[in-house]
């Protein structure tokens, strides 16, 4: 674990990766203590503040502080994509190993119906769930969980199929070893770790699917500051407060390049071969 | 007599993440016009680098340090990139290793030889089409007119090197320069190019530069063979005198290393009664899919026993089953058929109990993908010692018993070199204390003094345990020096089962002889 | 490419739509606890709920109201629009033509900046400009279509005013008024799949010049420009059909959004003002249309690749 530290340190996106999310694990922890002002307190007088003095990042329309919703934001946004993704990822590993492991006709069918389920695009899926549980925050997390399975399924087979016909694994089925040693012992190290990586890329691609949904009205719901809400309330006034808008845009990009950066490092430090 | 290429105290460094590394270091080469030198050497000595700096493609972190390089008069490393264009096809050519991936496969055939032709010889339109026929007849290819028209896919491996030879041929180059361009290819496919290859140079009486790792090959194609060791020129000489009286330490270990038929290694005979019987075994990959038929079966019915301590060669070709009969021994492939052992008969895969594994075992080709690479040797060694009932302390034996340090344990398979995974793959499977150990091509990545350091240690491991070995190779030259008895498959067939003397008899099959006939002896001998 | 071949896609699009609808009926009509309360409210009355309920046969067994909607399909019926109440077939094919308008607009211009992007990429690899170029899809493919959208409409439109907001146009009434509509939303959709598609390309494209072929036609001394144009970019430029149409997909997703922040009246803001209406048939038939479109292109993709590469073509 901390060999896979240092190998990551080493790589210049896996060091920028780390230090970026380190920045946003500060932010989701302390956020509520770093705050200079309560993110839902309300200051008509204060509406528009321009970045000063008073509010680092100015004020919204309703007159709260940017830069607490900033804050407030990282823990609206980040858990929950986090969650959206383990979630799809292991119901993609489940389907994507046990089909691997099928092979056949089986393997055929499955993936096959996987494709298909692809074909509707994933904003789309997310949509249609979300607005058949409700809006809201946590079906938002559910419902990208679920339009990311197919996706992570069809990565854990095409893994899970080269580690299957590798020849350690027909050396270990020669060795007469049972089907459960075999996946767990044998396979699983070699597949978890490109999985790790492609999981680490989707948490991008959920932060934004995630401020995207909230963007449109069904994820999280107002007063939450989650950061793509944050835009689309402050889409009517444009003109007069374009930070309010910008902020959160910024912060949206850069939680997805940190995740982006994290994952590109892994798949160095993850890939054995290049400790000579 | 200006030589056709001559090199002059040539330097090469190559600079990596981990410092420089110095991959040619004063090379002397000199090739007369109408002569062919062969260039000899193992993985890492350097030759295929001296290849790509006489035609000019080195990579960028490559540092010509000193020296010269001179095609005829011409100064190459003094060449601007507009001159060296000008010289690659039309005065230098090259034949590569690989012709299924030296070829376009979206340019038709017809298309890939025109292009020489226009370019270095201003031929256009009709005129370069009818030299590119022209050439593709000179080096027998049928229905040349036809075969203009086709994509490299579509033909055969052999008829591909043909062709890449052909285009090379074409602009009538003072040198070409061969890099290992038989060893892609089959026994039989191969000798065929060799000898394509002498008829060729007797008509054009080009200057050549044939770069193999083959010393037996190399000695039997060229006038005179150079010695290659890390970087270093070691020895040069007339083919014959390299194999007869080698100078140098190396060249001597080099060619004690090459097998030959008549350098037998085993002297002792087989016990009495068979081991293991294998009765009409059928191996199909039948992979029914959505409208795609079943493939062809990969073994027709086999039959044949081994006998205690016996070693068994398996010969054939890339698609004779003879893969797929090791899967079925030891339950990777569904099979037809039954498999006689300890008095028991064994109809498939899950017939095969704790005793039959334990005793028959099985080394695979790459030591790469068999060999776990998340898992430490350590690991990998005693999973079949707990398996098996051994004692898991006695992985450092295991691996001493295998002329490995016992620290390796604790390394990862990445940090070994090829020989070295092989030597552990070999002590895993003797750590099951096997009565019959399957070895599938298991020296055919390697260099060939490593070859020789796995046989010997397989030899040794036999007289130690009294182990019988199924041993797969195409290298029909190897196995005469080991093999009690010979089976050489063909297509799923196995269409001969002979003792190891009778090989060299007269009532062998037409395959067998035109097997022997493909496989080259070294010259001098 | 024999007939088996052409006869394996179609069985794959027909598996496809067949699954696409099922799982889209699932979700919209069978998933919800009582369809016809989520419709109408919670407040609705109970002759209105049984009202609905017939209409949309919300009684029937699931199975049965699948098979029911499944032949109205088949004979083009795609239901009448619970929120306007005018038959969702016509309106649908008119947005989906103007959504098809700005999809194409983005691909083609997609295309003409990022394979010269990626291929230069690949040329000049570890240079300036590739590391440049690396950094900016770095940002592409993380930003999602709304903020571009915003950012772009903050600077173009409302900064520097060279652009209208939003709105759409038709080419037939205002060509320029038309295109000058478009410019924002093609940026926008465009931006994503540059970088992403730039990317690809210079991987591609740095493959194929490694490969044994590139060299080998290097070193029969033919010069240089032959060596890109007929040997590397004839081999690194197919697989591009590929990413395109994988590509699709995505892009139909964030024509949704797209649509919805500049008002243009195409398929994904009809689908979406459907799906926050409640509007069971629009929203069906939308999301039926979306995935056809996929697989419809991923189909053309494959049989354009089967017929320029001469492996498949010749089998």
């Amino acid at each position: 674990m901390t060999d896979t530290l240092h190998r990551l340190l080493r790589t210049p996106q896996g060091m920028l990766g780390l230090v970026l999310l380190f920045v946003l694990l500060l932010a989701c922890v302390f956020g509520p203590t770093l705050a200079p002002y309560d993110p839902d307190a309300i200051d008509f007088l204060g509406r528009f503040a321009v970045p000063g003095a008073r509010h680092i990042l100015g004020a919204d329309q309703l007159g709260r502080d940017v830069f607490s919703r900033l804050l407030a934001g990282a823990r609206a946004t980040v858990p929950l994509a986090l969650a959206a993704t383990l979630l799809g990822a292991a119901a993609g590993a489940v389907i994507g190993t046990l089909s691997a492991y099928l092979g056949g006709l089986w393997d055929e069918a499955i993936m096959r119906t996987v494709d298909a389920v692809m074909a509707i695009p994933g904003l789309l899926l997310a949509l249609l769930l979300v607005s058949t549980f409700g809006g809201g925050a946590l079906n938002a997390a559910l419902a990208i969980g679920i339009a990311f399975a197919p996706g992570m399924a069809r990565v854990t087979r095409s893994v899970a199929l080269t580690a299957r016909q590798a020849d350690y694994v027909s050396a270990a089925i020669a060795r007469g070893e049972s089907g459960g040693w075999i996946v767990l012992r044998e396979m699983l190290p070699n597949v978890a770790a490109p999985v790790i990586i492609e999981a680490t890329i989707r948490v991008a691609f959920a932060v934004m699917l995630f401020s995207t949904l909230s963007f449109l009205g069904l994820g999280a719901q107002p007063p939450l500051a989650e950061w793509g809400l944050m835009v689309s309330e402050a889409r009517p006034f444009l003109h007069q407060a374009p930070w309010v808008i910008v902020v959160p845009c910024c912060a949206i990009a850069l939680t997805a390049v940190s995740f982006n950066l994290l994952g590109d490092g892994l798949r160095d430090a993850l890939n054995p071969r290049d400790e000579q | 007599m200006t030589p056709a290429l001559s090199v002059q105290g040539f330097t090469l460094d190559y600079t990596t993440r981990h410092g420089t590394r110095r991959v040619l270091d004063g090379v002397d080469l000199v090739i007369a016009p109408d002569e062919v030198v062969g260039l000899v050497g193992e993985s890492g000595s350097g030759k295929t680098s001296l290849a790509w700096a006489i035609m000019r493609h080195l990579p960028r972190n490559a540092h010509e340090v000193a020296g010269h390089i001179l095609l005829g008069v011409t100064d190459l490393r003094a060449a601007g990139p507009r001159a060296v264009n000008a010289l690659r096809g039309r005065r230098m050519g090259m034949v590569f290793q690989d012709p299924s991936t030296a070829l376009n496969p979206t340019l038709t055939i017809g298309r890939q030889v025109t292009e020489v032709l226009t370019y270095h010889r201003g031929l256009s339109g009709a005129a370069a089409w009818h030299a590119a026929v022209d050439a593709l007849r000179h080096v027998h290819l049928r229905e040349a007119e036809a075969l203009m028209r086709r994509y490299p896919h579509q033909i055969s491996g052999g008829e591909k090197q043909r062709v890449v030879i052909a285009t090379a041929f074409a602009c009538q180059p003072e040198l070409i320069i061969f890099d290992e361009p038989t060893s892609a290819l089959d026994v039989i496919t191969g000798a065929r190019i060799l000898a394509l290859f002498a008829e060729l140079r007797r008509q054009t009486g080009v200057a050549a530069l044939y770069i193999s790792h083959d010393l037996a090959l190399v000695s039997r194609v060229a006038d005179r063979v150079a010695v290659l060791r890390d970087g270093k020129v070691v020895e040069e000489a007339a083919a014959d005198t390299v194999f007869r009286a080698p100078h140098h330490d190396y060249t001597r270990r080099l060619v004690d290393a090459v097998p030959r038929p008549e350098r037998r290694l085993v002297f002792d005979a087989p016990g009495e009664g068979s081991l293991l019987r294998a009765e009409k075994i059928a191996v199909r990959y039948a992979r029914r899919r959505l409208f795609r038929a079943a493939a062809p079966p990969a073994t027709h019915d086999i039959g044949f026993a081994i006998r205690p301590g016996e070693i068994l060669g398996v010969v054939g070709e890339s698609g004779s089953g003879k893969s797929s009969l090791a899967r079925a021994l030891t339950g990777l492939a569904a099979f037809s058929g039954g498999i006689q052992f300890a008095g028991r008969t064994i109809a498939g895969p899950r017939d095969m109990d704790r005793d039959y594994r334990r005793a028959v075992q099985i080394v695979f080709q790459h030591p790469d993908a068999s060999l776990n690479p998340r898992q430490t040797i350590g690991q990998i060694l005693s999973r079949p010692l707990r398996l098996y009932g051994g004692d898991p302390r006695s992985v450092p034996a295991l691996l001493e018993q295998a002329r490995l340090p016992a620290d390796y344990a604790r390394r990862h398979p990445h940090q070994l070199s090829g020989g070295e995974k092989q030597r552990v793959a070999v002590a895993r499977a003797f750590a099951a204390r096997p009565r019959l150990v399957i070895c599938d091509e298991i020296t055919a990545p390697l260099d060939v003094s490593v070859q020789a350091s796995i046989i010997a240690l397989l030899l040794a491991l036999r007289e130690a345990h009294d182990t019988a070995y199924l041993f797969i190779t195409h290298d029909l030259n190897l196995v005469r020096q080991i093999a009690h008895r010979v089976a050489v498959m063909r297509a799923g067939e196995m269409v001969d089962l002979l003792p190891t003397e009778a090989l060299s008899g007269a009532a062998t099959h037409p395959y067998t002889r035109e097997l022997i006939a493909a496989t080259p002896v070294p010259a001098g001998t | 490419m024999s007939g088996a071949w052409l006869l394996r896609r179609l069985f794959t699009v027909v598996y496809t739509m067949l699954v696409v609808s099922l799982l889209v009926f699932a979700i919209t009509q069978v998933l919800p606890a009582d369809a016809a309360v989520t419709l109408l409210g919670e407040n609705a009355t109970p002759a209105a709920l049984a009202a609905v309920r017939l209409r949309l046969g919300l009684n029937d067994p699931a199975w049965r109201q699948y098979v029911h909607w499944l032949l109205h399909l088949a004979h083009g019926d795609l239901g009448v629009s619970m929120r306007t109440g005018q038959p969702v077939a016509p309106t649908m094919l008119t947005a989906l033509g103007r959504s098809l308008l700005l999809a194409g607009l983005s691909l083609g211009f997609m295309l003409l900046i990022a394979v010269p992007l990626g291929v230069l990429a690949a040329l000049r690899r570890g240079r300036p400009i590739d590391l440049l170029v690396g950094l900016l899809s770095y940002l592409g493919v993380s930003v999602p279509e709304f903020v571009t959208a915003t950012l772009l409409l903050i600077v173009l439109a409302d900064h520097l005013q060279w652009l209208p907001a939003t709105g759409y146009v038709a080419p037939s009434e205002n060509l320029v008024g038309s295109l000058q509509h478009l410019v924002l939303p093609v940026l926008t959709i465009s931006l994503i799949l540059v970088a992403h598609v730039s990317r690809m390309v210079r991987s591609e494209t740095i493959d194929i010049l490694h490969s044994d072929y590139v060299r080998a036609a290097r070193l029969k001394g033919l010069p240089p420009r032959t060596v890109l144009l007929r040997h590397t970019l004839r081999n690194a430029l197919l697989p591009v059909i590929t990413i395109v149409a994988l590509d699709v997909g995505y892009l139909l997703g964030g024509i949704i959004v797209v649509e919805e922040i500049f008002a243009i009246p195409g398929i994904g803001r009809e689908l979406f003002v459907a799906i926050t209406a409640r509007d069971l048939p629009t929203v069906q038939a939308g999301a039926l249309i979306m995935a056809g479109t996929y697989a419809v292109a991923n189909t053309l993709a494959d049989i354009a690749y089967a017929l320029l590469d001469p492996r498949i073509r010749y089998d």
